[in-house]
């Protein structure tokens, strides 16, 4: 950073060499930062503006928060909504450093934490009723079609992936030809892989999933075609609202994307295991842990901001997911696998609601800032660029 | 296949607990349930493109039976998917598209990276802060706008409209924050004594990123290329939206439209999924160790 110095002073000082330098250092950013510029910082200005309006395919005019309003619904539901993660976040961090404080006092350690996080559901759920009652519906319901579809694929994936990658770091054999297979599926366009998919989980008796199933001795399933949820289809299991869990069809999505991050996942805790310094492991083997202590009380804590970073950029990733989902939907399960994303693309090229559409973005910005906040403020230190 | 994935499955069923209580042997035992493990991984990670493959080569009556593999492969299947479903023409569009902008994002990243490692200018850190923050807004905040301004509906283009041309597909990817990022790391541990040296010979920045530093970089900048070879190779959402003909459509949205338009011929779109999928599956084996490389330290350290 150049100092505060008064420029006219500093001009003065310039000599024919640190001119140039200034040159030279402009002209080279300057084909990246304009490109930047246009496609990258442009379009955020620009999708506010389009929001603001009235815009099917052309400009019909100011419509100030209308797009809005039809998204959400209702504001002050919104609000009280946002308002209920906010107390979740906070009830999050208070039971956090309460731990580490080492905190006897139980109505500080857990009553306090709890208090907060039952009044943030209760928020959640009463602005959601208020909201829903209200909206569009398609904007508000890709918000639990996003949130199965994070719950569903991250934890398992990344329990795989760190089972995976605590195997391939015990000096197997093999231990580079297994890695490049794991990642294979990543690498892979995934509109190929999810074409493929789309014939696995095809509801024909012959195909692949219902032939596994039948080894299994279960009936055929309709999977990419089945709205209804997952859990009243295989057990049963009749709940109400959103608890009764996301529709087949969008586990059978959520099957695809663990096969798809899984190797991706193990490729980054294979790293993070060697980072670890080796005696520390060495030191609890000679104590006489066995392996499986080991793994669950030097490796998983040690790897924990591994774990949190994975976590967090694959839930915001759930929320940028496009690709596969637009692939795998299929009509007859209704919108029971629209997700954010997939919900905001179909409002503009398929119903061509342009401003709509924009309103939506916009909201999926500020979702993703906000969880980009929560994952840099709160869980911190190992961020992306740092 | 499918039997030895059985009789994996019956081995990865072996508790878990057996590696604790037969301590003693465990060290071998320990390590048949995690060989066991990978191979069931191994087979769930392989069998969706061994089914494609084998799809790819079966008449399309076998496709909808219980079949594994095909009585007689048919070769034809990819002569029909080449030359009538226009892959040939979506490949080499794949092939002009990715060259172009692999090629214009190499350029523009390896000047604005030396730039911002090694001159010093005002205003340095402010832009380089800006450009890093884009990276984590999402494409589909940025895709209306974009589509707009490259229909030529926002500014006025030259040549009008530029849907459905090279320069519509590409020119938005011609820079890239990451490679940016990525190379910048690595251009700034360069040794000052270089540059002090070259520039007592009287050598400009141009001539020391040129002959000094590209030459000791081949490493990172083979990283980058990988990368965006990569993400041009796959890109999906944008290419859909700018391209409504067949003029410049590459292969990833060729492979879509005919699964969506030419109806239930399995055969065919599976042998257009392994045509799309040869490229990325060679460059990746070829390069796997460097890329994989790439996305820990990328992923991980920043």
């Amino acid at each position: 950073m150049s100092t505060a110095a008064p420029a006219q002073a500093r001009k003065r000082r310039l000599s024919q060499m640190e001119l140039e330098e200034q040159l030279t250092g402009f002209l080279y950013i300057l084909p990246a930062t304009l490109l930047v510029a246009v496609f990258g910082l442009f379009p955020i200005g620009y999708a506010f503006y389009m929001s603001l309006r009235r815009w099917r395919v052309v400009d019909r005019g100011f419509v100030g928060l209308s797009n809005y309003q039809k998204a959400l619904g209702d504001f002050l539901g919104a609000g009280i909504f946002v308002l209920g993660f906010v107390l979740l976040v906070v009830a999050l961090v208070t039971w956090d450093r309460a731990r580490g404080r080492r905190e006897v006092d139980p109505i500080r350690r857990i009553g306090l934490p709890l208090v907060l996080a039952a009044l943030g559901f209760l928020a959640i759920s009463q602005g959601w009723e208020r909201m829903y009652g209200e909206a569009d519906r398609r904007f508000l319901n890709s918000l639990p079609v996003t949130f199965y579809y994070a719950m569903g694929s991250i934890p398992i994936q990344l329990a795989i992936a760190l089972m995976l990658a605590y195997i391939l770091f015990q000096k197997i054999r093999g231990q580079e030809f297994f890695r490049m297979i794991f990642f294979l599926p990543y690498v892979t366009p995934v509109i190929a892989t999810a074409l493929v998919f789309r014939f696995i989980f095809n509801p024909r008796p012959t195909s692949l999933a219902n032939q596994i199933l039948g080894v299994l001795g279960l009936e055929p399933k309709e999977w990419l075609f089945e709205p209804r949820p997952f859990l009243e289809v295989m057990f049963g299991l009749q709940l109400e609202g959103f608890w009764s869990g996301p529709s087949m069809a969008l586990v059978s999505i959520i099957m695809f994307g663990i096969w798809t991050f899984v190797g991706y996942n193990t490729v980054i805790f294979l790293a993070g295991l060697g980072n670890i310094p080796r005696d520390v492991y060495e030191a609890a083997e000679i104590d006489g842990a066995n392996p499986w202590q080991v793994f669950r009380h030097v490796i998983v804590p040690l790897l924990s901001p591994v774990t949190y970073y994975l976590a967090l950029v694959g839930f915001i990733g759930t929320f940028k997911a496009f690709n596969h989902i637009y692939v795998m939907q299929e009509p007859s399960a209704q919108n029971t696998v629209i997700t954010t994303s997939v919900s905001i693309f179909n409002t503009f090229y398929k119903a061509s609601q342009f401003g709509y559409a924009s309103a939506q973005a916009i909201l999926l910005l500020i979702i993703i800032l906000f969880l980009t906040y929560v994952q840099t403020r709160i869980f911190g230190e190992r961020v992306f660029y740092g | 296949m499918a039997e030895t994935a059985r009789q994996l499955e019956g081995l990865a069923g072996v508790p878990r607990t057996g590696v604790r209580v037969r301590r003693p042997v465990g060290a071998t035992l320990g390590h048949l349930l995690m060989y066991a493990i990978l191979l069931v991984g191994t087979v769930i990670a392989v069998l969706p493109f061994y089914w494609m493959i084998a799809a790819s080569l079966m008449t399309y009556g076998e496709t909808a039976l219980r079949q594994w593999w095909p009585e007689v492969p048919q070769w034809a299947n990819y002569v029909e998917a080449w030359t009538e479903a226009k892959f040939s023409k979506y490949f080499m569009n794949s092939v002009v598209i990715t060259a172009v902008t692999v090629s214009g994002q190499l350029l523009t990243s390896i000047l604005a990276a030396y730039a911002f490692a090694r001159i010093r200018f005002w205003g340095r850190e402010v832009i380089f802060a800006v450009l890093l923050s884009t990276i984590m807004i999402p494409s589909m905040v940025t895709m209306i706008p974009n589509f707009l301004m490259i229909r030529g509906s926002i500014i006025p283009l030259p040549g009008g409209s530029w849907l459905n041309t090279l320069q519509g597909i590409t020119v938005p990817y011609m820079a890239s924050v990451f490679s940016i990022f990525l190379l910048r790391q690595f251009f700034a541990q360069i040794p000052w004594e270089l540059w002090d040296a070259a520039r007592m010979d009287g050598a400009s920045h141009t001539r020391f990123l040129f002959q000094i530093v590209l030459p000791i970089s081949k490493a990172p900048i083979f990283t980058v290329l990988i990368f965006a070879f990569i993400g041009a190779w796959n890109d999906f959402l944008w290419p859909l939206l700018v391209t409504t003909k067949d003029t410049w459509r590459p292969l990833m949205v060729g492979l879509w439209t005919f699964a969506t338009e030419a109806g239930p011929e399995t055969n065919l779109m599976m042998a257009g999924a392994t045509i799309t999928v040869i490229p990325i599956l060679v460059v990746y084996f070829l390069t796997q160790k460097q890329y994989t490389e790439g996305i820990a330290t990328s992923g991980l350290k920043g």
